[in-house]
């Protein structure tokens, strides 16, 4: 069976998420070091939070290269959650000018529209472009809690888009072995475990 | 309009999120507890096979708030929202006694998606914008009870709604939210237990002024109530005790019945 570390870097939902995986019997650890990193088959990057906290602690537990060597030189499967998928861009304008892993080319930045109300929280649906990550789903309504959002360069890395009154937020993306969503699959029900059981498929697959 | 933003065609949905509804845990001690008006408490159950069937029905999100918690001077237990994490999929926000940016990180590290502060967050202000800078607006939740006094004024009340504060309600939530609280919830302690309506006035008031999303609490005792607050009020979410707990009612049929009179929620 393939192994799946999830990054211990944040404050919060990296429990749920082990939680959520662990539903499917798959086995699941959670990292906080370059050795841990190079045991396992998979990484998930979690997290709720400020960008800047969740770089600086990336940082202080010494894990940035090791990382970015899992998941561009070896080719490992990652999955970015929330804050965790931010973090594949090139910065964030949360807490200044931040640099992220630079993985996927663009930038996070505020949401921005009229009559917005932020941050933007609760149940929202998706609308998947072509990727079968999203099949086998009732409602692909998922939790979202968020005021940043994330806007590739390339378009055809969008796997999913929501709407937010006038804003069209990207809500998955999917470039080779990377695979992001800004809503939280762990916290989203029938849905959220579906999706995370499409993700382990393909990990099981591969 | 920003450039930043890229416009959706037309065609789609209004790309709202759906509202939401809470059920709201009153604990004490280890078990849930459910008054009126603040008083007069009776047992619900357990925190977390409470929370499993509302999980199950399909609640968007639960709130549980340790009534005891600041007047015994202690926090919230880790191991209740721990456990709760992990038998339920759903986002959870949790509070009572939380003082310090430390005391919401231990929240945090014991699995809860946001903190809910309430008392301190209108003594020690500054206490939302700590929180906010480190954890996130999105996961700072600020609780405010409010009462009418003789003037009919809308007053916020701390403390368990033992102590008035002097500032006005508006004024304090503005300044509230411009710390940081990324989420209100109002509840009407006159409302609180009686099962006879939300405070549409209230939140009516507050949706103008309020550029974060609102969680309307207090009252809720019927179907129609829900849907009245919903169609008058544009409020986000409404938070519900006594009507699930004590009354024969569950999710699954409140949704229903919403969806009949065209008020968005999801279907779990």
């Amino acid at each position: 069976m393939k192994k799946i570390g999830i990054v211990n870097y944040s404050l919060g939902n990296v429990g749920s998420v082990a939680s959520a995986l662990s539903f499917y019997g798959q086995d699941i650890r959670l990292i906080d070091s370059a050795s841990g990193l190079a045991d396992v088959d998979a990484i998930v990057l979690a997290g709720v939070g400020n960008f800047k906290t969740a770089v600086d602690k990336i940082n202080a537990l010494k894990l940035r290269e090791a990382i970015h060597e899992q998941v561009i030189e070896k080719k490992k499967p990652v999955l970015g959650v929330c804050l965790g998928m931010q973090l594949f861009a090139d910065s964030s304008t949360e807490g200044g000018d931040i640099p992220g892993f630079g993985w996927i080319e663009g930038k996070v930045e505020q949401i921005e529209g009229e009559d917005l109300r932020l941050p933007h929280i609760g149940w929202n649906d998706i609308v998947p472009v072509g990727s079968e990550l999203f099949d086998g789903m009732r409602g692909r309504t998922f939790y979202f809690m968020h005021s940043y959002h994330f806007r590739p360069v390339d378009p055809s890395v969008v796997i999913a888009t929501t709407r937010y009154h006038d804003a069209e937020l990207v809500s998955a993306v999917k470039k080779d072995n990377i695979v992001g969503v800004q809503f939280h699959p762990e916290k989203s029900q029938g849905d959220g475990l579906r999706f995370l059981r499409n993700f382990l498929e393909s990990i099981n697959r591969a | 309009m920003s450039t930043n933003t890229l416009k959706a065609p037309a065609t789609k949905t209004r790309g709202l999120p759906t509202k939401r509804i809470i059920p709201l845990f009153l604990l004490k001690g280890e078990r849930l507890a459910k008054g009126t008006n603040f008083c007069d408490f009776t047992d619900v159950g357990d925190p977390v096979s409470q929370g499993m069937v509302f999980d199950a029905q399909g609640a968007e999100e639960i709130a549980i708030v340790d009534i005891t918690a600041s007047s015994e001077n202690r926090l919230i237990p880790s191991a209740v929202i721990n456990s709760m994490i992990t038998k339920c999929k759903l986002p959870i926000a949790a509070g009572g006694g939380i003082k310090t940016v430390d005391d919401a990180r231990e929240c945090f590290h014991a699995g809860a998606d946001k903190i809910i502060i309430n008392t301190f967050a209108v003594l020690t202000p500054q206490l939302v914008s700590d929180m906010a800078a480190e954890f996130g607006s999105q996961s700072v939740l600020v609780s405010l009870d409010v009462k009418r006094n003789e003037k009919g004024d809308y007053r916020a009340y701390v403390c368990s709604g033992t102590r008035e504060v002097e500032t006005p309600l508006l004024e304090l939530i503005e300044m509230l939210v411009d710390r940081g609280a990324g989420e209100l919830m109002v509840t009407s302690i006159d409302r609180e237990g009686t099962l006879s309506g939300l405070d549409l006035e209230l939140y009516e008031l507050l949706r103008d002024r309020v550029s974060v999303p609102l969680i309307a609490s207090g009252g809720a005792g019927s179907y129609d109530h829900l849907v009245n607050l919903f169609k008058t009020t544009d409020c986000d979410a409404v938070a519900l005790g006594k009507m699930l707990f004590l009354r024969d009612y569950d999710i699954v049929r409140i949704k229903s019945y919403l969806l009949g009179r065209h008020v968005t929620v999801r279907e779990a």
